[in-house]
């Protein structure tokens, strides 16, 4: 098949452009910048791209998928689903499940449910301490051997320090990077939003920025330390992206990521009943948002990531203190950066698929991240003019926590193709 | 004015004249407590609903002291809430008391927002008796209801609120109400207490208490809750005590008769000594009276309509 005409978004390969792209057996064959060979090649099983980007599979390093457990929020199929229709090829799943994943059989289940969904790749994510309790480390070799990608306590801080440092000692051995999520829990404690004029206008309690600096400060020192390898996950106050930008210029191997929520809204569009943007950590103030763009800009912050968090209609319909933490991410997530952020021009289209492509799958070393020739076709067509109303009936997730909810968004995914196969075909699911 | 309102959450979105119409509305109620028949008929046949997550008998006693004098029936509802055990949600429990069909509902809950949550979903009035740390308007309308009745109008005088302002749905709503009115409004407490934030609500924010009592109108000591202590919000209530307890010695700084108010329960010898809040400068018992006409105009202003005469 030869998709014609489209505009080729490959940071990989240095390629943004107008090209012709050859894919069979599901690997890509040719790309090809000799149009007129595309026009002469044109037949039944060509695809007109004109108009459209074609990007390599965007990858998530970032997403709860509640199996097990948790399937009344999501499951794997069900979250799977959202991926593909979101242009994500590739997840990786948080162990943050009842059981929590701590044991080589629990990740072999989530790699098989993933599998027997067929839809996007999904790719493990074990805790790094048993029950995520932040005591006792996991076996990490053993998890990496079932196919663990990463480690994490994703939604627990490791408040022990110490905890922390053997962790980053001993994820060495299975040459696997760990997650941090950077949260003082005590300052932090029973917080609903970021600690601010409006959380204090509303009283509301607040969650201050240093909850996460402190943590994130914390976990540069260890990884100098020990030598380990760290990933913070969510970036989402200045401080933060301070202190990553320093520890990269000090050569700690340390990575960063940031929710586009995080780069779109803040503290100010927080209402007393707006549950849908509750979410941990907090929006922050319009000084963060900015700080994060410019993290993301001159890479301090390397990964775009959903944290794509589905609860129940439920659990979301009660007063903001007592509704959980969470916001929806695979569905609206690239089409939100593509319509608040690249349209008008504040990130640029290469930089958002090299955040969310080429450099998630360097850095935990997963398949894709490039169109080369030979690679699997991992691949999203992208129509920056297609148009969609966000609702219930349409979101393949099983929940529906999403500030977009019943808004129209512009610029999605028309088709998703895994290891060549169409997964996705103007919004549904094949 | 005619009243239009069909809630009232709090009083940061109130109008200073909707504050008036309320406080002049409360005038006659407050006459119709000191007659021997403390009944009127104008409600008859009213259904008020008071729903409690939180313990409170005096505002819930207040509440229903108020619809009863009006002629209307109340009914209290208290739901014991317990973090651990999770009941019934509370967009079930206001679906069900929506069902028995209320025509006004007051309701008091630990979760700031609650209140608006709760009027998203009914279609009769609703009254925040206090929703977490947001707002408590009816103990801000009785507050500047007795201010004004000691002192006339309010604009340029200067009020006090002393102590935990940080957790107070009383001191926000305070100071959201007496701004609109034209006082100078002053948060003074420990640090730990008051974040100095604060002042982007329009109001002087100062840990010196003593530096702020010259000129003072009046002084209102929040309630301390003791598990501030306890979480180590502050050492000790002694302390506490020391730098922030009001007394009659205290109150000569300021120079003047300063009304003391306090929104009660209160704690002596923590926030307010005996001698201060058993003396002439006290009006914590009219507080309580205004309470009940306050309460009185706003059940009579959302289930009676906007008419002015009482009898």
């Amino acid at each position: 098949m030869w998709i014609k005409n489209v505009h080729l978004v490959d940071p990989a390969q240095g390629i943004s452009g107008i090209r012709n792209v050859l894919v069979q057996d599901g690997v890509i064959q040719a790309i090809s910048t000799d149009l007129d060979t595309g026009e002469q090649l044109s037949d039944e099983q060509a695809l007109d791209g004109t108009g459209k980007y074609l990007f390599p599979g965007l990858i998530d390093v970032h997403t709860h998928l509640r199996e097990p457990g948790l399937e009344e929020k999501e499951d794997i199929a069900s979250g799977s689903a959202a991926a593909i229709r979101g242009g994500f090829t590739g997840i990786m799943a948080m162990p943050n499940t009842q059981p929590v994943i701590d044991q080589r059989a629990l990740v072999e289940f989530v790699k098989h449910q993933g599998e027997r969904a067929g839809l996007a790749r999904v790719y493990p994510i074990a805790a790094v301490t048993k029950g995520q309790r932040g005591e006792e480390l996991t076996e990490m070799v053993d998890l990496r051997a079932g196919g663990a990608v990463a480690l994490s306590d994703d939604g627990r801080p490791i408040m022990n320090a110490e905890v922390m440092r053997l962790a980053l000692e001993y994820a060495k051995l299975p040459d696997l990077i760990v997650i941090t999520h950077s949260e003082d829990a005590n300052l932090a404690l029973d917080g609903c939003m970021h600690w601010g004029e409006t959380s204090l206008a509303l009283g509301l309690k607040g969650i201050p920025s240093s909850a996460e600096a402190v943590m994130v400060a914390r976990d540069m020192l260890l990884a100098a330390q020990t030598g380990g390898k760290l990933h913070v996950a969510h970036v989402s106050a200045w401080e933060s992206v301070e202190i990553i930008r320093q520890a990269k210029r000090q050569g700690i191997d340390v990575t960063a990521e940031v929710n586009p929520h995080h780069l779109i809204f803040s503290d100010e569009d927080v209402t007393l009943n707006s549950t849908a943007l509750k979410v941990n950590p907090p929006l922050r103030s319009q000084e963060d948002c900015e700080a994060l763009l410019q993290g993301a800009l001159d890479g301090t912050i390397d990964f775009l990531a959903t944290d794509h968090a589905p609860h129940t209609w439920e659990e979301k319909a009660q007063p903001m203190p007592e509704a959980p933490f969470g916001i929806l991410g695979l569905e609206t997530a690239l089409p939100a950066v593509w319509q608040y952020l690249v349209q008008p021009g504040r990130l640029s289209v290469e930089k958002m698929v090299e955040m969310w492509s080429a450099l998630p799958a360097r850095r935990f070393h997963l398949p894709g991240g490039s169109l080369k020739v030979g690679e699997a076709a991992d691949m999203v067509l992208f129509d920056p003019l297609a148009k969609e109303r966000v609702s219930r009936d349409n979101l393949a997730s099983k929940a529906s926590n999403t500030p977009f909810l019943d808004q129209e968004l512009r610029g999605l995914p028309v088709m998703t193709w895994v290891a060549g196969g169409l997964k996705q075909k103007d919004r549904r699911i094949l | 004015m005619k009243w239009q309102r069909k809630d009232l959450l709090g009083l940061r979105d109130v109008s200073e004249q909707e504050i008036q119409f309320i406080l002049e509305t409360a005038k006659p109620m407050k006459e119709v407590l000191f007659r021997s028949v403390k009944k009127l008929p104008t409600l008859r046949g009213k259904s008020v609903v008071t729903l409690f997550f939180e313990n409170s008998t005096r505002t819930r006693t207040s509440f229903e002291i108020a619809g009863k004098v009006l002629g209307a029936d109340t009914s209290s509802v208290t739901v014991a809430q317990s973090s651990v055990a999770k009941g019934e949600s509370l967009l079930d429990t206001v679906k069900t008391i929506r069902a028995m069909q209320p025509d006004v509902v007051i309701m008091r809950h630990p979760s700031s927002g609650a209140a608006e949550y709760i009027a998203n979903i009914l279609d009769v009035s609703v009254i925040n008796a206090g929703d977490g740390q947001n707002e408590h308007p009816t103990q801000a309308l009785l507050d500047m209801f007795t201010l004004k009745e000691h002192m006339g109008e309010l604009a340029g005088k200067k009020i006090i609120i002393v102590g935990d302002i940080l957790h107070s749905r009383v001191a926000r709503s305070n100071a959201y109400g007496l701004l609109k009115l034209g006082a100078e409004v002053i948060f003074a407490g420990p640090p730990t207490l008051l974040p100095l934030e604060m002042k982007t609500l329009g109001v002087q924010v100062t840990y010196d208490l003593d530096s702020v009592l010259p000129g003072a109108d009046a002084v209102m000591p929040l309630r301390l809750q003791m598990e501030r202590q306890q979480k180590g919000l502050l050492p000790t209530l002694r302390e506490y005590n020391r730098v922030y307890g009001l007394n009659l010695k205290r109150m000569e700084q300021t120079g003047k008769q300063t009304l003391v108010l306090h929104p009660g329960p209160m704690n002596r010898g923590v926030e307010i000594e005996s001698d201060l809040a058993d003396s002439a400068l006290s009006v914590i018992e009219e507080q309580v009276t205004n309470g009940v006409a306050i309460r009185m105009a706003l059940i009579y202003l959302f289930v009676g309509g906007s008419a002015n005469d009482v009898d």
